[in-house]
C-alpha cells in the first residue's frame, strides 16, 4: 500500500516515517508531501491508500485539505498526526471524514492502534 | 479576575517530560526542573503565538549547540552535518509541539500559529508577562520552556503580585 505523509516540518516527516517503521509499516510505499497543496496534488496523482497530515501547515491546512479532497469525491482513507488535540479539532476532523486523529508526542503503539486494521 | 486554570510550571514539566521521553528517549536522561535556577547561554528561540480565548506564545529558548543536539536526535544525523535549516527546522517543530500541549490546558477556542525561530537576541515579546516556566537538562545543555501571555488581566495580576 502508498502511505502519504504531509507535512510542512521535514523532521516530523522524518519521525513520522521512522514510527511507521517502528511500528511495524516499513514495507510500505511511503511518499512525502511539505504542504497541504502539494499533498493535493500527490493525491491526485499518486493516488495513496491512506494519507497521515499535520493540521497546522502554511498554504492549505489539514482540514482544508481533507474537506477539498472530500469535495471532489475522494474517500481516501485520511487521518491526522498534529501538535493540537482538543475535542473540538477531534469533532471538526471526525465531521470532515477523517478517520482518527494521533496527537503529537505519538508513540508506536498509537500508530499500531490505529493503523493495523487499515494496513494490515 | 476569573476561575479559569492556567497552565503552572508544573503542567509544563509534564509536558517536557511527555515530549522528551516520545521524541528524544535516546538514552540520555533528561531531567525536568521548573525550579531550577539556570544561567542559560541562549541563541535561539522558536515560539508559537496562540490568539484567541487566551492570547500569548510558547517559547523555548537554547544555545545553538543545545538546539543542534535536538537536530541531532531527531534527524539521526550527528551535529555536525546538520545545515542552520535543519536545526531550525527541528527546533521550531519541539516548540509547536510544546505549544500544541500547552494551548490543550488553556482556554478555548484559539489558534496557534506556525512556529517562529530567531536569535535569541532578537526574541522580544513586548506587551506580555511570564505565567510560567521550566527547566530541562538534556545532553548538557539547558531548554527553557515559557508560557507568556498578553492578556490585559494578566499583566495587570502580575503587577499587583
Amino acid at each position: 500500500m502508498k502511505i502519504l505523509v504531509a507535512d510542512d516540518s521535514r523532521v516530523m516527516r522524518q519521525i513520522v516515517i521512522r514510527t511507521l517503521r517502528q511500528a511495524g509499516f516499513g514495507d510500505h510505499d511511503i511518499i512525502e508531501a511539505p504542504d497541504g497543496v502539494a499533498a493535493h496534488s500527490a493525491i491526485g496523482d499518486e493516488r495513496p491508500d491512506l494519507v497521515l497530515s499535520d493540521w497546522n501547515m502554511p498554504g492549505m491546512t489539514g482540514i482544508e485539505l481533507l474537506r477539498t479532497v472530500r469535495g471532489s469525491g475522494n474517500d481516501v482513507p485520511f487521518g491526522f498526526v498534529t501538535s493540537e488535540c482538543s475535542d473540538e479539532m477531534r469533532q471538526t476532523a471526525e465531521a470532515g471524514g477523517a478517520l482518527f486523529l494521533i496527537s503529537k508526542p505519538f508513540t508506536v503503539d498509537a500508530f499500531r492502534d490505529q493503523l493495523t486494521n487499515l494496513l494490515g | 479576575m476569573t476561575d479559569e486554570v492556567l497552565p503552572t510550571s508544573d503542567d509544563l514539566d509534564n509536558i517536557a517530560e511527555q515530549v522528551w521521553s516520545a521524541f528524544l528517549a535516546d538514552g540520555h536522561e533528561a531531567v525536568v526542573d521548573g525550579a531550577e535556577p539556570v544561567d542559560l547561554d541562549a541563541d535561539l528561540a522558536a515560539s508559537v503565538a496562540i490568539v484567541g480565548a487566551f492570547d500569548g506564545h510558547v517559547v523555548v529558548t537554547s544555545s545553538r549547540d543545545g538546539s543542534r543536539e535536538v537536530a541531532s536526535a531527531l534527524f539521526e544525523m550527528s551535529a555536525d552535518e546538520l545545515s542552520a535549516d535543519e536545526v531550525g527546522d527541528a527546533l521550531g517543530e519541539l516548540a509547536n509541539v510544546l505549544g500544541g500541549n500547552v494551548k490543550s490546558m488553556l482556554p478555548a477556542p484559539s489558534t496557534m500559529s506556525l512556529p517562529r525561530i530567531a536569535s535569541a537576541a532578537h526574541g522580544h515579546w513586548p506587551g506580555t508577562v511570564e505565567l510560567c516556566r521550566t527547566v530541562v537538562a538534556w545532553r548538557g545543555n539547558q531548554f527553557i520552556l515559557i508560557l507568556l501571555s498578553s492578556r490585559q488581566q494578566d499583566r495587570l495580576e502580575r503587577v499587583v503580585a
